[in-house]
């Protein structure tokens, strides 16, 4: 079980209490029905699978039930970093994560 | 008291003794034994047959990495559990124990005829022996399998113990509570510091129980510890015996289960019998000592034939000589104390074998003191002996030349081949070994982990060493954590230090293509085998273990890894490191089903969801069934009536006057706020604008790809303020949902979701009665169709609560849903139920809900959808705001494969001859097309229907809204059934029968 | 188990170990809001806790802070209505939604020498992360409840209706699974 440690509530608990929610950064366009098909199939389907720092999205659900990003690092399973929804992406250099 | 157990040894208690019985003989031992120490005193070794050859064997160990002694054990009825180490149970009295893997008995067992026909079961036996001819797999191949597979035999009643699970925090957690592990505790229990120390042994102590001769600064070992464990005590330790370190997880969590009962005699009550517990420690020092290595030579697992060092442990703790005459084999100094200390307790010792071709010293002159025969630079070559050994031949080897062999009487062979440090939980936590040349061994080098590693299990070797390393772990895991303690090195006197060399198989003079040597005692793997599967290609480790099976026996290679490791690199020759260690995974001991599980069995398997109605609808009969989490009432059977009359009843009586319905289960959503109407917008696919407070409106919910996720009836309370209805199974998922897009695609609206599904009690009133029943009971509102017509809603009193009153039918019928607080859910209903009596009304539950709908048309999602349909596809077109700027799933629609011809459509169905079809039937156009058919939909929805005088059906079909008229087919195994597609709505299409 | 719970306070298990009880009935609701809560701070007649977890009361009311947004109030039954309507009076200068969720939920007190022992059968979190004084939302045994520590070893614990008898199937096993240990 990972520790996780929530942006909002900021305290590190167990992965009991959290529910993953996806890849993060991936915003619904403003106008959806402006978007060619192409654009759409990119924005529904189309995700990263990394080898290392992925950002994604949790949500605190049986805390406070925020959502929130994270960087973890698909090899070690570790968090890097977590920040709240609507932060803009964290440096990877920084986070000292293997960027591959 | 045996012959073999030795006065003034051991830790058992001799005033105690124990009954028990193993294959129905009875036995006595005393208390502190294992099943094996007592069966070994009472002269027993042989304890079991082999996997796949059936080959006779006796424990070979005195711990958990036992890999023969695999027993019975049996408590009474339903307490009955197969492949325990007798190594580890500890006995009680009235204990029954039973051999495994022999029929008719263990000393005659007609498996063993596997033992001749041993070339049929050579490394991948299971890749070719079963190949050919295809035919036989069915007839001949998969049965035997099946009838050997397993060890042991499964239970057959259910298990009447409990089991439980609980969390533990804690600052250090130390596994192995040897001296390394003991010293690593006492250093880290300063300044506050919560220290678990833990053990899979009945006490503490590791190798210090089996070393009574070593002087811990001026105190007997034994002395030590006592004042040790009293230390610890004070110092807060919590010290857990009993206990297995199973396995290690991320970031410092570590599996343990702790066995509470299966020693005890009596069962307590109230106790579980396993405790799984979840530790989190900031930091873990792993002690888990090392494991001896049996030499691989022709008969090294005949019974009698044992670990010197589990010898030296069974005459030290147990007070049992494993043999009267033992040879001693070894490439190791260890070997030589356990000789020595078994000649001191009586045993005549036939000789030291040992395959180096020089001693120390001081070793020659103790055994010569002993008048031990010693035969330095030896071989082992065989044994002899079929339930026990009675000979060990052996042969001198000069410059790699294997001499002329000799055969030394004995009744046992204690063998070691040096020792392998224990990195299993290391291993768990990924971290990386280093190969170590000297010692012919991997030690651990780093981990992610906040681990360190301590003692024997890093390649140290001796207590003293082993004491001091421990305390320097401890001091630097608290120092880490703010800790401070001081140095307090320790000396050691009588310390058993050594070295030793390491082995493949012993060199011999014997057809080596004949030799069986086993490397895992368990799988019945022989070097033999493991050499073939690398002439045969393998070339990784992992390759060669999964083709021959070494080490993935349930002892999980804690015997075999290495020499299997040492065979395989020399067979393909190369180093150790470069053909790589298979990976040890969890759980490092085999771990009961009932520990994993724990409280989550029977009632408490999973939550089960009642509404504050579901106690009625019990005492009136209810047959349930089961919806998400919830249990809903399926129907309400009078005596006699089997389902399909109940529900036909039902059905009836609520078209007839007026029936009853616990709708509480729905998924309610309370969305406020002044962007409450917007948010709304965006959601559902349906305009909310113009909704006006006190009307509602059935709501369509898709995802983004355009497909339809959930349904419901949402009222517009006030401008602000709606009361969102979700389906029972999707109310978390929909929530979950709404709250994804609001937090993070408009966190600027200003307008917040709370679940009220549980504030709720909401019960449907539908029939042509309806009103009449309901509007006497309520209060500030009239029932007409004028005051509140159809998809009306309206705060109010009804029964005196105060109410949420919705005018909607999912029936057809005129129909009402009254939500009052969950409390007061029973007393209303009660009400109801005594004004409804004029009407005759009549309780209905899911069943009839879902025909009464499916007369009507109206879709279950998740019954009727599946995931790929849309709006469209389920005819629900009239739903969608077209004219809004955006929705959730808008521009999904507009995909072009959600808007090409052909789409499976949802449309009715009747069959010809009137027969009901099956809910997921397949559906074809042309029945005589040839196999395998081109399905063109399924049966989604399918009862029968008093109202049509039919049964009828929903279903999805290719392009189905543009055949109405037509006819498909639907194969059933016994024929073929022809039906008509027919819009959905069966019942009332002009809706005549909504109007009060 | 699994019997409906009565609106009573009644001791549901007891142990030597730890007692767990039915709290009386009281009103709830949860509070959402954001931005300068002053106006709704001197509806409600008390300051609202500033950090997730922190607990204040003012006269009859008791506020848990359960996330950035989100509190849950606790009142005596009845008061409901006064709260309701004079934080209504100040929905237009502070939008909010206040929902009562009194029928939602039921609360467990746990109290007795081994309270925080008896968490740790279905609690993930560590017990001590929870001070007295606070609350947390958190999960127990797969389902969602409210802690209070109201003491070192008294507690409440808010669960919704339809899985308060899986939640105190499990505390009554515990009660007496830890009365049976040799502490």
């Amino acid at each position: 079980m990972l520790l996780i440690t929530c942006p909002y509530c900021e305290e590190t608990l167990p992965e009991a209490e959290f529910a993953y929610a996806g890849q993060a950064h991936v915003i619904r366009p403003e106008n959806p029905s402006g978007q060619s098909d192409e654009q759409w199939e990119e924005f529904l389907f189309i995700r990263e699978n990394p080898k290392g720092p992925h950002f994604e999205r949790w949500r605190h659900l049986h805390g406070c039930g925020r959502f929130f990003n994270a960087v973890r690092d698909t090899v070690s399973d570790k968090f890097l970093t977590t920040y709240r929804a609507g932060a803009p992406r964290p440096d990877l250099a920084s986070l000292g994560g293997d960027a591959k | 008291m045996s012959g073999n157990r030795v006065a003034g040894k051991g830790r058992v208690d001799v005033g105690k003794s124990v009954r028990f019985t193993f294959d129905g003989k009875p036995f006595v031992g005393l208390k502190g034994d294992t099943v094996s120490s007592a069966l070994l005193a009472n002269g027993v070794h042989l304890m079991g047959r082999s996997f796949k050859y059936h080959r006779p064997r006796g424990p070979v160990a005195a711990g958990s990495e036992e890999p023969n002694a695999l027993i019975g054990t049996r408590r009474g009825p339903g307490r009955f559990e197969p492949n325990t180490r007798a190594t580890v149970q500890e006995i009680w009295q009235g204990l029954e124990t039973t051999s495994q893997n022999k029929y008719p008995s263990l000393k005659w067992d007609i498996g063993a005829v596997n033992d001749a026909a041993y070339m049929l079961f050579s490394a991948g036996f299971y890749y070719k022996t079963f190949m050919w001819p295809k035919s036989f797999w069915h007839r001949v191949y998969e049965p035997f399998i099946r009838a050997a597979a397993g060890l042991g035999v499964s239970p057959t009643e259910e298990d009447p113990d409990t089991y439980a699970s609980r969390f533990l925090h804690c600052d250090v957690l130390v596994v192995g509570a040897g001296p390394a592990g003991l010293a690593a505790a006492r250093a880290a229990a300063v300044d506050g510091l919560k220290v678990v120390l833990v053990d899979e042994n009945a006490e503490v102590g590791g190798s210090l129980l089996s070393e009574p001769q070593a002087l811990v600064d001026g105190q007997r070992a034994w002395d030590w510890l006592a004042a040790e464990v009293e230390a610890l005590k004070a110092a807060g330790v919590r010290i857990m015996t009993r206990t297995t370190a199973i396995g290690y997880y991320h970031q410092n969590m570590i599996g343990m289960v702790e066995r509470l009962t299966d020693h005890l005699s009596d069962l307590p009550a109230d106790t579980p019998r396993e405790r799984m517990w979840r530790v989190r420690a900031k930091r873990v020092v792993l002690a888990q000592g090392a494991l001896e290595k049996p030499l691989v030579f022709h008969g090294n697992d005949c019974p009698g034939v044992m670990l010197a060092g589990s010898a030296q442990t069974y005459l030290n703790r147990y007070g049992v000589l494993v043999g009267q005459r033992p040879v001693i084999l070894t490439s190791h100094d260890s070997a030589w104390f356990a000789a020595f200390d078994l000649a001191d307790a009586g045993a005549q010792v036939q000789a030291i074998v040992d395959t180096r071709e020089s001693v120390r010293d001081d070793l020659l002159a103790e055994a010569g003191k002993r008048g031990i025969r010693l035969k330095i630079g030896h071989t082992a070559t065989a044994t002899k002996g079929r339930l026990r050994v009675t000979s060990l031949r052996v042969n001198p080897v000069t410059d790699g030349k294997v001499g002329a062999g000799y055969v030394i009487g004995c009744d046992a062979v204690l063998m070691s081949g040096g020792w392998t440090p224990s990195l299993h939980l290391f291993s768990h936590t990924r971290g990386s070994l280093a190969w170590d040349e000297d010692l012919t061994t991997f030690l651990p080098k780093d981990t992610p982990e906040n681990c360190v590693i301590a003692g024997a299990s890093r390649g140290l070797w001796g207590v003293e060493a082993v004491l001091n390393d421990g305390a320097d772990k401890g001091r630097a895991v608290a120092a880490d954590l703010g800790g401070t303690g001081g140095e307090t090195a320790c000396s050691v006197a009588s310390d058993r230090t050594g070295t030793g060399v390491s082995h493949t198989e012993l060199p011999t003079d014997l057809n080596p293509g004949k030799a069986k040597a086993f490397v895992d005692y368990q799988n019945d793997v022989t070097a033999k085998d493991l050499r073939l599967a690398v002439r045969e290609g393998m070339r990784s480790i992992e390759h060669v273990k999964r083709y021959t099976t070494n080490g993935m026996a349930t002892d999980q290679g804690k015997m075999s890894n290495i020499n299997g490791l040492n065979i395989a690199a020399d067979a393909l020759g190369k180093k150790q490191p470069q053909v790589g260690l298979t990976t040890f995974r969890p759980p490092y001991t085999p771990t009961s089903f009932g520990a994993f599980a724990g409280y989550h069995r029977g009632a408490h398997f999973e939550v089960t969801r009642k509404t504050r109605i579901d106690g009625w609808a019990e005492e009136n009969g209810a047959v349930f069934e089961p919806v998400g989490q919830w249990r809903r009432a399926w129907h309400f059977p009078k005596p006699g009536e089997d389902m399909d009359t109940a529900v036909r009843r039902e059905c009836v009586a609520t078209r007839q006057s007026v029936g009853i319905f616990d709708a509480s289960t729905l998924g309610k959503i309370e969305v406020v706020g002044p962007d409450a109407v917007e948010f709304m917008n965006r959601m559902y696919t349906n305009p909310w604008t113009k909704l006006a407070p006190g009307r509602c409106r059935y709501g369509l919910l898709c995802g983004d790809d355009g497909f339809i996720r959930d349904d419901g009836v949402i009222g517009r309370l006030t401008t602000d303020r709606f009361h969102v209805t979700t389906t029972t199974g999707g109310a978390a998922r929909v929530l979950n949902m709404m709250e994804d897009y609001l937090q993070t695609e408009w966190p600027d609206l200003n307008v917040w979701l709370t679940s009220t599904t549980e504030q709720w009690a909401t019960i449907a009133l539908n029939g042509p009665k309806a009103a009449a029943l309901l509007a006497p009971l309520v209060e500030g509102v009239d029932l007409t169709d004028e005051a509140f017509p159809h998809m009306s809603c309206v705060e109010c009193t009804v029964a005196g609560m105060p109410a949420r009153l919705f005018r909607v039918s999912f029936t057809g019928e005129i129909g009402f849903e009254v939500n009052v607080p969950a409390p007061r859910g029973r007393t209303l209903w009660e009400v109801l139920w005594e004004a409804g009596r004029q009407y005759d009304i009549c309780a209905y539950g899911t069943e009839t809900m879902h025909v009464l709908r499916a007369e009507k048309g109206y879709i279950i999602v998740g019954q009727d959808t599946d995931g790929t349909v849309t709006p469209k596809d389920a005819g629900l077109d009239w739903a969608v705001g077209k004219s809004k700027p955006d929705f959730v799933g808008k521009r999904g629609m507009a995909r072009p494969d959600l808007t090409s011809e052909g789409r499976k459509q949802l449309v009715g169905l009747l069959t010809e001859d009137h027969s009901r079809l099956e809910e997921g039937a397949q559906i074809v156009f042309d029945p005589t097309q040839a196999l395998p058919m081109t399905m063109v939909g399924h049966v989604t929805s399918s009862y029968h229907s008093d109202a049509v005088g039919r049964p009828i059906a929903l279903a999805l079909v290719e392009g189905g809204h543009g055949r109405m008229g037509e006819t498909v087919h639907i194969p059933m195994p016994d024929r073929t059934i022809a039906a008509k597609i027919t819009p959905m709505v069966f019942v009332d299409p002009d809706n005549a029968r909504l109007k009060i | 188990m699994n019997k409906p719970m009565s609106s009573e306070p009644e001791v549901l298990a007891e142990s030597a170990a730890v007692r767990v009880r039915l709290a009386k009935p009281c009103a709830r609701l949860s509070l959402r809001a954001r931005g300068d809560l002053a106006p709704l701070e001197a509806a409600l007649g008390l300051s609202l806790p500033g950090k997730i977890g922190e607990r204040c009361t003012g006269g009859e009311l008791e506020a848990l802070r359960l996330g950035p947004d989100e509190w849950m109030l606790h009142l005596p039954e009845g008061t409901v209505e006064g709260v309701l309507s004079s934080c209504a009076g100040v929905y237009e200068t502070l939008p909010h939604s206040l929902v009562d969720v009194s029928g939602r939920e039921v609360t467990f007190q746990i109290d007795g020498a081994r309270a925080t022992e008896l968490l740790t059968l279905g609690m993930a979190r560590d017990p001590e992360s929870i001070a007295v004084g606070e609350g947390r939302r958190t999960n127990f045994d797969g389902v969602t409840v409210t802690i209070w520590r109201d003491a070192d070893s008294a507690y409440r614990m808010d669960v919704w209706h339809s899985f308060a008898p899986h939640v105190l199937h499990l505390l009554e096993t515990g009660c007496r699974e830890l009365a049976a240990e040799a502490v």
